[in-house]
């Protein structure tokens, strides 16, 4: 655990400040929420899925940036190199995403709980939601990055699933207002989980799954997603 | 003779139908630098990276510090330091951090940093990315040494370094060679090639084409040198007496083949003599890497030209 630390402090002091990890991790998803809450003043119902974008793309992009880095510049040999698992670099990536991600995603709660109408419902379960969130989405990110081939194309295919991820999963415009052979589409996309789970702590009430669903949902992507970057990382090397 | 510290055995390694490392096996004794050498793409990096554990073996077996590389991976990682062929340490971090980070990946005690930061005269609390090229070079060598493993893999460590840091690389190279650590040392530099190691093998196209001792190696090849001339006046009678050297012009030298240094500078007094002409400038030369290649697979394959057969060369 004192190794997967210091990779996690390591990652923090080298990329916190890379314009990867800055752009698309701090400033889209702030610019895109205050984007919002100017167009409509009464954002209530939007907050829960500006809270998992900020969460997806916080994550995402810290992660990519890191791995895409340390894959071109070599430095991730660094740490197969030395007398670390699989495992533990996995587990660290994640964390270090999580970490990150939660700073992104906490700010723009912050942010956005100053123009709602409404108080937030419950602290610790939109925490909880908050958390398993981004354990989600760190582990999606790390999968992708290290899964695809050429660290070159990473940011294109996290692009191609992030991007569509925010209208699949309810995150602007409710399931529940759309066809009813959309709901399959919606409930195989990773994020729905994250924004039904987010509504449930801040609203109070969800669209599509309900909370414990969403919740055991979460924790079991992050599983399938850490245990496809290890065999990922295995074919890589 | 001491037992092997590295030992490969049919090592091979293929990428899909290519074959980048193909069926070489050897042994380093502890205690030596073993030079291996290489033109570009021979599979040097490839060699490296198995005996590391950072490429699958597709075939064959490789034993480094008594352990099994495939199967004892942990103790191999704990064995060994590997400065790879490019500086990769963190650039946001300064030589400290990166050092500090290092130690407690290999759970190695933190007085090592400060004790190498130290002995190698690093500038501790400068970020890695901002050092000179020698200096980044010199900080990888260094993190390589964090655990005092007793085996050093350096893959072309003085590659793109300017003289100077070059000249400094090879000195660290012979430092932690005197200071008892086994070196695996590649390389496509002749001279580097010449002074450094006590055993070498060569490896071309994946395959070792020569091993052995520095001298026999030289020997495989023949014993000719390269002496460049600047003579004043360059007359034509100078380079017809001297036609039986194969002489070439090199910019303003003459460059030209000599297996007998001293019969040849006894020839060229009298020459000096009977044409009139004053020596410039002498010096020798000892055949380029690329040459030794032509002539050891000339000897293979029993005729004269490019020795990669059909390459664009
Ligand atoms: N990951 C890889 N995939 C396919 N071919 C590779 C890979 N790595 C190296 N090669 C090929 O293997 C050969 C040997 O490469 P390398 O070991 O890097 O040579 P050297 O270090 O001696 O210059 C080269 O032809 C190179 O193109
Ligand atoms: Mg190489």
């Amino acid at each position: 655990m004192m190794k997967v630390y210091a990779i996690i402090v390591k990652e923090l002091k080298e990329y916190m400040l890379k314009p990867g990890a800055i752009s698309w991790g701090i400033v889209f998803p702030l610019v895109f929420s205050l984007a919002f809450i100017a167009r409509f003043g009464d954002i209530d119902h939007l907050v829960p899925g500006l809270v998992s974008i900020s969460a997806l793309f916080g994550t995402t992009s810290f992660v990519s940036s890191s791995i895409i880095f340390e894959r071109r510049l070599r430095t991730f040999e660094r740490l197969l190199l030395a007398p670390v698992s699989y495992g533990e670099i996995i587990l660290a990536k994640i964390l270090v995403g999580t970490i990150f991600g939660l700073m992104v995603s906490t700010i723009t709660l912050l942010l956005v709980l100053h123009f709602m109408t409404y108080p937030l419902w419950s602290v610790s379960l939109t925490a909880l939601n908050l958390v398993l969130s981004n354990l989600t989405f760190a582990a999606m990110g790390v999968y992708i990055s290290l899964a695809i081939s050429n660290p070159i194309n990473v940011m294109t295919w996290l692009n191609l699933v992030r991007l569509p991820m925010m209208f699949t999963s309810g995150a602007i415009a409710s399931l529940t207002l759309f066809p009813h052979w959309f709901l399959p589409i919606g409930l195989v996309t990773p994020m729905t989980y994250s924004v039904d789970g987010l509504r449930y702590g801040i609203l109070y009430y969800y669209d599509v799954v309900p909370p414990l669903a969403s919740a055991l949902a979460m924790v079991f992507m992050t599983l399938l997603f850490t245990l496809l970057s290890i065999r990922a990382l295995r074919r890589l090397y | 003779m001491s037992e092997p510290i590295i030992k490969a055995v049919n090592l091979t390694k293929r990428y899909g139908d290519f074959t980048a490392v193909d069926g070489i096996s050897f042994e380093v004794r502890k205690g030596e630098i073993f030079g291996f050498l290489g033109p570009n793409g021979a599979g040097k990096t490839t060699t490296v990276r198995m005996l590391s554990g950072l490429t699958t073996i597709t075939e064959g077996e490789a034993y480094v510090n008594g352990y099994d590389v495939k199967k004892e991976k942990v103790k191999v990682k704990r064995s060994i330091g590997v400065v790879q062929d490019v500086s990769n340490l963190y650039e946001e971090l300064t030589v400290e951090e990166n050092l500090r980070f290092l130690a407690r990946l290999y759970e190695a005690p933190m007085e090592n940093v400060s004790k190498l930061i130290k002995d190698f005269n690093l500038p501790a609390k400068k970020k890695f990315g901002k050092l000179s090229s020698g200096y980044k070079r010199r900080a990888s060598i260094v993190a390589a040494l964090i655990h005092d493993p007793p085996v050093i893999f350096m893959d072309e460590p003085t590659i793109a370094l300017d003289v100077r840091s070059a000249k400094m690389v090879r000195e660290m190279v012979r430092a932690l060679n005197v200071s008892g650590r086994t070196v695996f040392l590649t390389t496509h530099n002749m001279v580097e090639a010449e002074t450094l190691p006590h055993r070498i093998a060569i490896i071309n196209h994946g395959r070792i084409v020569a091993i052995g001792g520095r001298n026999e190696v030289r020997k495989l090849v023949g014993n000719e040198v390269r002496v460049r001339l600047k003579v004043e006046p360059l007359k034509s009678s100078i380079i017809h007496a001297l036609e039986g050297y194969s002489p070439a012009f090199d910019e303003d030298s003459l460059v030209l083949k000599v297996e007998d240094v001293d019969a040849f500078m006894d020839e060229l007094e009298d020459l000096k003599r009977k044409l009139g002409f004053r020596v410039l400038h002498i010096s020798t030369e000892l055949p380029s890497i690329e040459e030794v290649f032509l002539e050891l697979t000339e000897e293979e394959n029993g005729e004269k030209g490019c020795a990669c057969g059909g390459c664009p060369l």
